[in-house]
């Protein structure tokens, strides 16, 4: 057995650099489907009204001051809840963004 | 034949002693816990087996390793900068035991850990623990700054405690969206079984309708494997976006 001359070994390693980036490409997640999108939404919004909601409810109880608290700690959850879909939506744009990047 | 669709998510002592009891509740071994430990086990297999003979030419196993090693190492790069890659451990795990109980619920007969509520919540609580405690660690009381916009500070008084309530979702989304995925699927895919065998037994023409709901659930099926990967991987670069924004703040904004 020879040992490999260093041209051999430098070619290999730029064919491994080309492979690597190919299949890095390919290896990035699969584009989210629109019913991904739609329940990544929803769970958001909602999610942020039951915390709203929850906080304002538990306030009260603790305070006695029903239901100051529950409308006032409502209407912050409504707009955490829009704030989340926001950033959500600023989020599923730059992987789309950088799934055509990547040259798909 | 028993056709509830939502049996299958039956949390059920599988002896008929407890194991121990904590405080006068009766812990037992369910078919949760059968199936968590199930999971582990195959994840556990599969990562040894897949390393047992490490050859620089990678078998199909090994290769399967070592994709699903450079694709969590790819996701933590983007989504939360170089030095994410520390939590490696932790994320890698996440999303190995998220997408082997996907996975392995989509099994016939199967138990789908994360389609229990109690688990996902256990996942995303402990998820955000560590996020507020690596955010305490690198900037000390300064982590507080997550929670304040650049704004004018009139601004900041109604903006603040929606960042805050904003932040305080972030566990029940993370849990509700991968319990709910899963949820939502098996019961879809139990419903349209029980109307083959509905349709089946009626006798006559329409037994031989009972192809169409059979010709669905297939199509589900490859859609619920998809779901299965999908869900997982949100879960996964989720967690990976909260720690990275714990380590840089606003700084990527």
């Amino acid at each position: 057995m020879s040992a490999p001359e260093p041209k051999d070994l430098r070619e290999l390693g730029d064919r491994l650099r080309a492979a690597e980036q190919r299949s890095a490409a390919r290896q990035k997640a699969p584009p989210p489907t629109s019913l991904g999108i739609a329940f990544r939404f929803s769970t958001e919004m909602v999610a942020a009204l039951i915390v709203g909601g929850g906080m304002g409810y538990g306030i009260d109880w603790l305070a006695g001051t029903k239901p100051i608290f529950l409308i006032v700690c409502f209407v912050l959850g409504a707009a955490a809840g829009i704030r989340n879909v926001l950033r959500a939506a600023k989020e599923i744009n730059a992987e789309i963004s950088a799934k055509s990047d990547a040259g798909e | 034949m028993k056709m509830d669709p939502m049996h299958q998510f039956a949390v059920e002592p599988l002896s008929a002693h407890p194991l121990l009891q904590i405080a006068g509740h009766p812990i037992y071994f369910t078919n949760q816990a059968l199936w968590m430990f199930i999971v582990v086990g195959a994840i556990s297999l599969f990562m040894v087996m897949a390393t047992s003979r490490r050859s620089l030419v990678p078998g199909r196993m090994q290769s399967m390793a070592e994709i699903s090693y450079e694709f969590v190492a790819n996701m933590i790069g983007t989504a939360s900068g170089e030095d994410g890659l520390r939590f490696f451990p932790f994320v890698f795990t996440i999303f190995m035991f998220v997408l082997f109980s996907n996975f392995l619920g989509l099994l016939p007969g199967s138990f789908t850990v994360t389609s229990q509520i109690a688990v996902t919540f256990g996942l995303a609580a402990f998820i955000i623990l560590l996020v507020i405690v690596t955010g305490f660690i690198h900037h000390g009381i300064g982590f507080l700054r997550l929670f304040v916009p650049k704004a004018p500070f009139i601004l900041l008084l109604l903006l603040v405690p929606i960042e805050i309530i904003s932040f305080m979702t972030r566990p029940i989304s993370l849990s509700v969206r991968l319990f709910a995925n899963m949820l939502a699927g098996h019961t879809m895919l139990k419903v349209f079984a029980s109307f083959v065998i509905m349709l089946g037994g009626a006798g006559g023409v329409l037994s031989l309708l009972s192809v169409a709901p059979f010709a669905l659930i297939v199509a589900i099926t490859a859609l619920e494997l998809l779901v299965a990967f999908l869900q997982a991987y949100v879960f996964a670069i989720l967690t990976c976006i909260y720690l990275g924004e714990a380590l840089h703040l606003h700084d990527h904004h």
